[in-house]
């Protein structure tokens, strides 16, 4: 077998495995590459017709490159789409001129919670990637797992899952990771090979592309005249820059300014 | 190891001398309440500002804040006003460990020890420590951290949602920072380190249950205590007479009654202007700002020729810093008085760094919690916090009573002096550029 058909193969099988067990699942979908791969690998767990919604959430900062891919994709693979918006939040005209911070706190964090307050799900499938640079990849090793689920499949048989569940029975929801054993380039690789359609965003426009995509106002392109995917596979293979570098550092700074907020400095 | 005793120090972060005899008394506390009868306690003032990353970095090099560099968990550089967060690779001076290179040292959850960075033996950083990956040092230890769910610190985060969530991760991560240490333990080592900040987040949320018998988080508050005494306990256990036991905290704690803006009091007084429309942040200070606050409440005039939009001439900064000391001295909350000390920086600051140094620093009352933030709008409000730091009662409680040298209120930058002084030499030479001088602390 090939590397991409196993990696397609135990995506697939947690997939279908988090779905027998807990039904009232959703998936996140940012409309990146990432999330769109695993939308693509979701979509052939269940022979193109899935089974449950696709959550976006929308913080209305967004790249318009963004929404029409997003209109189109809904339209054409027949998703059951859930738009969160934090609409309290927006109509205090919170945005990224009110900090960083905040935008990204209030915008995404809180619509994310509200959506599965309302919609009550058990578990949430995210394309959390374990070569992610950044704070992100690299908290959820040591969250505790009713905050940050790390489900490493290999060590973790589908057989304890119940134990997990009564373990976690009093938190909010289960987070399935199943593109967590794929890399930047194994992406790229898939998409390539599906031939998935992709946001513009990725391919290079006057010398500069995006590598990841969040808010238009928190992510900065990096330099690239790579604008087809077989010239990003060969920048990927030749680069050394981080994949997050671009937020890297706003990031950092985020996260250290929530972690004093949160304790009332600031 | 060369023979000679070896010093356990363990940090309580943010513990008050008042609420550790307290319940030690009580019996929450059996194994510390021993150790005071049969050691030395002492109470002991914190840094000046009384947070835990500028008195962590000073009980670690003997240092006072314009020596060692770190004033806050927040900084402006000059020529900017851009806010940065002074990490390990800011400290100035060396911490104990890397004057000793000979003996070995575990060192486990110090604040302000982030990234960490190559020691004789183990360092697992603090708080603010972003990844794991860059607070452990040698990395090989991470499969084991890993196993044991360590976490570097409780997600504070959850107390704003539900007390309940938030006590369990408490207890969780504190679960986890003890089985951290007994794995370390049977390591080589001279010098063990370890400190529970669990601690200072409970009292942060759950002061007022401290205060309340009749609160429902009562026994929360106590169970958690009573593990840290537990752990004492354990440790105790484990060592001899020989070894040298301090534990201490790096500031004290106190009921919080209202929370100060200070940037708002100056944005009031109109000597700080923020731009029209734009959002509180410190990049939109306009011009004809004479001054700004940093956290807790360091104030820094607004020279000319120190940052970009800098409006005070240097020959009329004298009068500026006089006009606002005026301002805060006769600051009223329903009467009683808001300020109890307000310090230029001469009065506190020794040493190379006295440029990066706040202009003054203000301590507040009883109760009266004080923050910058530019975004308050009022002077005076209450947020979710029950208790607040206080820089006068930390405490230091030693396993020994035939002491050569304790000063009778002693400071956090005089720890490394006194276990010098218990190990009856002067191996961690203090980085203190001032002999005798109570930098950076103040005694009342
Ligand atoms: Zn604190």
């Amino acid at each position: 077998m090939n590397y991409l058909d196993k990696l397609e193969n135990q995506s697939i099988f947690i997939i279908r495995e988090a779905y027998a067990q807990f039904r009232n699942v959703a998936m996140l979908w940012s409309i990146g590459k990432d999330s769109t791969t695993l939308l693509w690998l979701v979509r052939k767990a269940f022979f193109g017709k899935i089974p449950f919604p696709v959550v976006h959430l929308d913080t209305s900062y967004k790249f318009n490159e963004i929404y029409e891919f997003r209109e189109r994709y809904a339209k054409e693979w027949g998703l059951n789409l859930i738009v969160g918006r934090n609409e309290e939040a927006l109509s205090l005209k919170m945005g990224p001129e009110k900090g960083k911070f905040e935008c990204c706190t209030m915008l995404k964090t809180d619509a994310l919670k509200k959506v599965i307050e309302k919609y009550k799900f058990k578990a949430l499938y995210l394309a959390i990637r374990r070569d992610e640079h950044g704070i992100r990849a690299k908290e959820r090793i040591f969250s505790p797992r009713d905050e940050d689920f790390e489900w490493d499949y290999k060590n973790q048989p589908p057989e304890l899952w119940d134990q997990y569940k009564t373990k976690t029975r009093t938190e909010e929801h289960i987070r399935v990771h199943p593109l967590l054993g794929w890399r930047e380039i194994d992406i790229w690789e898939y998409i390539k090979r599906e031939k998935l359609p992709i946001v513009s965003l990725y391919y290079s426009k006057r010398g500069l592309r995006y590598r990841s995509i969040g808010c238009a106002c928190c992510c900065n392109p990096v330099k690239s005249n790579a604008d087809t995917v077989d010239k990003i596979i060969n920048e990927l293979k030749t680069s050394r820059i981080s994949e997050r570098s671009g937020r890297a550092q706003d990031k950092e700074s985020a996260y250290i300014m929530q972690k004093l907020r949160s304790l009332g400095y600031m | 190891m060369n023979g000679r005793a070896r010093n356990i120090i363990i940090g309580l972060d943010g513990v008050p001398y008042e609420l550790l005899k307290d319940l030690s008394d009580s019996g929450v506390m059996p194994n510390v309440g021993a150790l005071i009868q049969k050691g030395t306690f002492r109470k002991m003032s914190s840094s000046i500002p009384e947070v835990s990353s500028v008195a962590w970095s000073s009980i670690i090099t003997g240092a006072n804040p314009a020596e060692h560099g770190i004033f806050g968990f927040t900084d402006i550089p000059p020529n900017t006003y851009r806010l940065s967060f002074p990490n390990f690779d800011n400290l100035k001076v060396t911490p104990f460990w890397e004057k000793d290179n000979n003996s070995k040292h575990v060192l486990l959850n110090i604040p302000a020890t982030y990234p960490a960075r190559k020691v004789n033996g183990v360092l697992i950083s603090g708080f603010v420590a972003l990844d794991l990956e860059k607070a452990v040092y040698p990395e090989d230890l991470i499969p084991n951290l890993a196993e044991i769910d360590y976490k570097i610190d409780v997600d504070s985060e959850k107390a704003h949602r539900s007390l309940e969530l938030f006590i369990k991760d408490l207890n969780r991560t504190n679960e986890a920072r003890i089985a951290a240490y007994r794995h370390l333990w049977v390591k080589e080592w001279d010098t063990f380190m370890l400190v529970f900040t669990g601690t200072d987040r409970l009292m942060h949320f759950l002061w007022d249950a401290y205060e309340d018998e009749g609160h429902k988080h009562n026994a929360d508050f106590k169970n958690f205590f009573k593990r840290i005494d537990e752990s004492i306990g354990e440790i105790l256990s484990r060592v001899d007479d020989s070894d040298n036991v301090i534990i201490l905290s790096d500031h004290g704690f106190e009921k919080l009654e209202m929370d100060v803006y200070v940037n708002t009091v100056l944005i009031k007084g109109g000597m700080l202007k923020l731009k029209e429309g734009a959002a509180s942040n410190y990049s939109n200070i306009d011009h004809g700002t004479k001054a700004f606050a940093l956290d807790p409440a360091r104030i820094y005039i607004n020279l000319k020729d120190k940052y970009p939009r800098g409006s005070v001439d240097p020959k009329d900064k004298k009068s500026v810093i006089h006009d606002i000391i005026r301002r805060f001295e006769n600051l009223l909350f329903e009467g009683t008085k808001v300020i109890r000390n307000i310090y230029k920086k001469e009065e506190v600051y020794r040493g190379r760094f006295m440029d990066m140094a706040p202009d003054i620093v203000l301590v507040g009352n009883k109760g009266f919690n004080l923050k910058a933030s530019l975004a308050s709008g009022e002077i005076f409000s209450k947020g979710v916090f029950t208790g607040k730091h206080s820089q006068h009662n930390a405490f230091i409680l030693i396993n020994k009573k035939e002491l050569i040298n304790i000063p009778e209120y002693p400071s956090v930058s005089d720890v490394i002096g006194i276990i010098n002084s218990l190990n009856g030499g002067g191996q961690w030479k203090a980085n203190s550029t001032t002999e005798n001088v109570p930098a950076g602390t103040a005694r009342p």
